[in-house]
């Protein structure tokens, strides 16, 4: 799964097709300057300019601004270009043309295990959840896309009429092909509006989510999908994600400021029970970690030493379930040098470890990182004889 | 009994090395339970052809690689299921077409990161042909005591402690890989072990989902209750509650289901697992999941932690109501021991190999190659040269500097004699047919014998004899030589003679002689001896080998080492002939008939064979 930002996608439905506003993305205000002098539309229309960033709840932030010509535009940008939010900072705006509208339609689609849904509401824009009653649905069948004629139907069990009808009908069809061509997994245009004068219409606003394991057979993707955890990510989480994308299985790690728990766990599936038992427990976690299918022993230490790093933090969590081809001795060599590693720059202290772990050499690498208490670790180290989540249950009860 | 994998599997594995390691894994499973081996083909293109060596056991195995489906099938009729360990972009079409053989029944894919498109497909596909695909991102199948599909159950110890060697009553389900080995693990602890485990995979799109399963195990006697891992995302989990809610049903269901942490951990957070995302208003939230298998009846813990207990229970209540029938412990010491290799073996001290080869001189097996010992980087630090490692590999001592700038005043004269002789013309005649540098500079070496260089040894041989067992008696070692050996050798000059000495040979005598405090008694009988020799004929002198092996053996070179120098010196010379005639792009040279006596019979007519 991964999250595209407005202009990616944008640009994406221009390619099928699918009708937007003029649009640029912009890192430097003065650019957008130069930009006004090339283009008319940017002097002659009402300006949008947004944080093209990962950011939710941009327009309570001010990051959304309406209505503006041109030289407000550029202070607007100015003035966003470098906000710092939180962790995060804005680096681009999205400037569009605000097209004025008579109605706000809402269209999307989502896939699911036989195909996808395509979903259309006559009554758009920010209220939608309270007119999900308006919404029509059609199941799209794997590899088959549906007539115009067919879709121009469902727009009009939807409400629409006429000639709108069918453009909704073409526009929807549009975004089936475009859907079904970029390994798109879910489309949400709110609002898709019309302006009645010239009969034109826009999606003003557009929600793009494409598979990211499909990126091998689309040559024209130049963007990275962005945080889908409502904020941008950390520098500690970017360096965990760079490595990731070098090794041979994998290494993640999420923050969540403010937990006492620190999850230095392995396996999918096992570290979201880990999760589950802090939680369970009344404990708050740290962070989100995982690794998995292997990999090389600097990658786990690095991992390691940035949950070491974490603030506040009062234990950590080694957990594990017993591994199928993970060698418990190499990844817990990278665990223990990153364990020392942090302890010699003054991190730890305090800090209580649990390791609960087995799977192949699990016999050498619980007996390691046991030797661990010898040089004044609060390390307690158990075997596969130990349910795998009670060490949450020792560490919350110590 | 069983489901997905039992005796009758026979598996091709589509993939490359990682389909070998699974193999591997495979056959130690197969030779715990004592079964034929599992994997009868691989399937990968760019080794077509070869064979893999898998161990069954102490029973060396040859797989081969196919370059397709279609001719492996041919050659193993009796393959029904494939596993595909290709990379994501290539996948899809791997299992497409394993899917399409007639022969295959079950398809299980490895693969992580397969586009979902992809695997609706798939899905899709199987079900039209009406065949099994288990995956993507699955790492395997395990039916205890029957077949192992993939790497799931871990070492070959795990196999042991998990009960795997035979059947037990509980039928496991995870999405997770990890989990699955430690929900075997907690079956075998808590219960009598497993019938199958399933690891249908993370992904959001599996090809086949729980509910599929939890009706094949239904229908399997053997499984009484079924150990089901879920977790937030997608609808699974729900719809296995909706199955055991529909009807009475025979098995016990027990789950746990991972994902709880969500509700207060940041929205859209992301798992491990490309399938554990909860939806739009809660929907596939593990609280839901697990109140909705709760009210269908399902035994679910609070936490992971809580499967031992429940599993327990469950046992505890099937034992008694005879659904299980105890069975009598099985003697763990009676099951196989993987044999070890031979290194571990003698790690331990167990065994003793009689070694092939015995070495003196060098060993590489530290951090760089040692010389008699020393580290060659230390040799080079510490000033030593060229000349001090012949000597070191040569006779294992470290010459003194006097003694090495002998050495290195040997090579050097010796290095070369122009074109014309046999060994430089040799390796000119292999360059201008344009052979390469090595088997061109052998056609030089090939001269070296009695005739070209290789009188050294014997000279020094020879000479060290005399001074032995002839010490004043040089007439004595002269008629010894001619009734023994022939010519003395190192004795001679084809062109040279007293008139018009060597220059090499008089060079070499005096500087060892003034200007180094060698003792050399060899050099110095041999020097008696060609007073005596040029006495009967002027160019009967001392030549270049004898003065070079006597040399040699006074410095205390072994006798087998002697011919080495002209033969290490004579290369340097070779080589750059070679390089040589190549940057001139010599051509193709021949004889010219004018340099041939042709004393052949002249043209005849050939009879008719007899």
């Amino acid at each position: 799964m991964a999250k595209i930002l407005e202009g990616p996608a944008m640009k994406l439905f221009n390619k099928w097709g699918i009708p937007v506003p003029n649009y640029v993305v912009i890192m430097d205000p003065d650019r957008l300057a130069q930009l006004g002098e090339a283009n008319k539309w940017l002097r002659e229309s009402k300006l949008v300019v947004k944080a093209h960033e990962a950011i939710g709840g941009r327009f309570k932030l001010g990051l959304v601004k309406i209505g503006l010509n041109l030289e407000e535009a550029i202070a607007a940008s100015r003035e966003m270009i470098g906000a710092k939010i939180g962790t995060s900072e804005v680096r681009q705006v999205i400037v569009a043309e605000q097209l004025e509208h008579d109605e706000e339609y809402y269209v999307s689609i989502i896939g699911n295990k036989d195909g996808a849904e395509l979903l259309l509401s006559r009554k758009g824009g920010v209220n939608i959840e309270d007119n999900w009653d308006t919404v029509r649905r059609m199941q799209i069948p794997l590899d088959e896309n549906p007539s115009i004629e067919r879709l121009t139907e469902l727009a009009v069990e939807a409400g629409f009429e006429g000639e709108i009808a069918e453009r909704v009908g073409k526009i929807s069809s549009r975004l089936v092909l475009c859907f079904d061509n970029e390994d798109a997994q879910s489309i949400e245009i709110n609002p898709l509006v019309i302006r009645k004068s010239d009969m034109r219409f826009a999606a003003l606003d557009a929600v793009m989510n494409v598979d990211w394991d499909a990126r091998f057979r689309h040559a024209d993707w130049d963007f990275k999908p962005v945080s889908e955890i409502g904020r941008p990510f950390t520098e500690a989480e970017q360096q965990i994600m760079d490595i990731d994308s070098r090794i041979k299985g994998s290494v993640k790690f999420v923050e969540v400021p403010g937990g006492e728990v620190a999850l230095l766990t392995a396996g999918g599936g096992a570290s979201v029970f880990y999760a589950d038992a802090v939680v369970a427990r009344g404990g708050t976690i740290a962070n989100y970690a995982e690794y998995s299918g292997d990999p090389a022993d600097w990658a786990v230490e690095a991992l390691t030493e940035t949950i070491c790093r974490l603030p506040n933090i009062r234990h950590i969590i080694v957990g594990g379930a017993i591994a199928n081809f993970t060698d418990v001795k190499a990844t817990f060599s990278g665990i223990i040098n990153g364990f020392r590693e942090s302890k010699s720059k003054g991190y730890l202290e305090g800090v209580k470890i649990w390791v609960r772990r087995g799977g192949p050499n699990e016999a050498q690498g619980l007996a390691a990182i046991r030797l661990l208490q010898e040089e004044g670790f609060d390390i307690h180290v158990y075997d596969r004889s130990m349910p795998m989540t009670d060490i949450v249950d020792m560490a919350m009860k110590s | 009994m069983s489901i997905l994998a039992n005796k009758d599997t026979r598996a091709v594995i589509i993939g490359g090395v990682a389909g070998v390691n699974a193999a591997k894994r495979m056959a130690q499973f197969d030779y715990l339970i004592n079964r034929p081996l599992t994997v009868q083909a691989f399937v990968y293109p760019p080794e077509a052809g070869q064979q893999k060596e898998i161990f069954r056991g102490g029973e060396l195995k040859n797989v081969t690689v196919y370059s397709s489906l279609t001719p492996a099938l041919a050659e193993h009729p009796e393959i029904n299921t494939a596993l595909i360990y290709v990379g994501a972009s290539r996948a899809a079409q791997a299992a497409k077409e394993a899917l399409e053989s007639p022969n295959i029944k079950l398809v299980s894919m490895i693969t992580e990161g397969v586009p979902e498109k992809d695997a609706k497909r798939l899905k899709k596909l199987a079900q039209q042909h009406g065949k099994m695909l288990n995956g993507p991102s699955s790492i395997g199948v395990m039916s205890a005591g029957e077949c192992r599909l993939g790497v799931i159950g871990g070492e070959f110890k795990n196999l042991k402690l998990c009960n795997l060697y035979k059947p037990g009553s509980f039928g496991v389900l995870t999405k997770s890989g990890g989990l699955s080995n430690e929900a075997m693990w907690l079956c075998a602890q808590n219960g009598d072990g497993i019938t199958s485990a399933v690891a249908i995979g993370g992904d959001s799109y599996p090809g086949t989902d729980f509910v599929t399963y939890l009706e094949m195990f239904e229908n399997d006697p053997a499984t009484k209750a079924v150990v089901l891992v879920g977790e937030v995302g997608g609808n699974l989990e729900e719809e296995a509650a909706e199955w055991l809610a529909a009807e009475p049903r025979r098995i016990k269901l027990i789950a746990a289901i991972g994902g709880t942490c969500q509700e207060v951990l940041p929205q859209g957070m992301k798992f491990g697992h490309a399938g554990a995302k909860e939806g739009k208003k809660g929907a596939g939230s593990a609280r839901s999941k697990m109140n909705a298998l709760r009210e269908a009846g399902a035994y679910v813990p609070d936490t992971f932690g809580g499967l031992s207990k429940a599993i327990k229970q469950v046992y505890e209540e099937l034992l008694a109501s005879g659904a299980i029938k105890p069975e009598s412990e099985l003697d763990e010491a009676l099951l196989p021991e993987l044999p070890p290799s031979v290194q571990e073996v003698m790690r331990q001290g167990e065994v003793v190999v009689e070694p092939l080869i015995r070495t003196t001189i060098s060993d590489d097996r530290g951090e760089e190659p040692r010389y008699a010992g020393y580290a060659a980087s230390e040799l080079c630090s510490k000033g030593y040269g060229i000349e001090d490692v012949i000597s070191l590999l040569w006779s294992k001592q470290l010459p003194t500097r006097e003694e090495s700038e002998i050495i290195k005043r040997i090579i050097m004269i010796s290095a070369d004699h122009g074109p014309a002789v046999s060994g430089a013309f040799g390796a000119i005649i292999g360059a201008c047919a344009g052979i390469d540098m090595p088997q061109a500079v052998s056609a030089g070496m090939t001269m070296i014998g009695p005739r070209f260089g290789g009188a050294v040894t014997n000279a020094g041989k020879y000479f060290k004899l005399g001074v032995k067992e002839y010490p004043n008696d040089i007439p004595g070692f002269l008629s010894w030589m001619k009734k023994n050996v022939g010519p003395v050798p190192g004795i001679g000059h084809r062109v040279k003679s007293l008139k018009n000495p060597d220059q090499r040979v008089k060079y070499l005598v005096s500087y060892v002689k003034n200007e180094t405090s060698l003792h050399t008694p060899c050099l110095d009988y041999a020097l008696e001896v060609e007073k005596i020799t040029t006495a009967k004929k002027d160019n009967l002198i001392l030549n270049v080998d004898g003065t070079m092996g006597c040399i040699l053996m006074d410095l205390g070179f072994p006798e087998h080492s002697l011919n080495g120098f002209f033969v290490l010196a004579r290369t340097i010379g070779m080589i750059g002939h070679w390089i040589d005639q190549n940057n001139q792009n010599a051509r193709l040279i021949r004889l010219y008939d004018y340099l041939i006596n042709y004393a052949v019979k002249p043209e005849r007519p050939v009879p008719d064979k007899k």
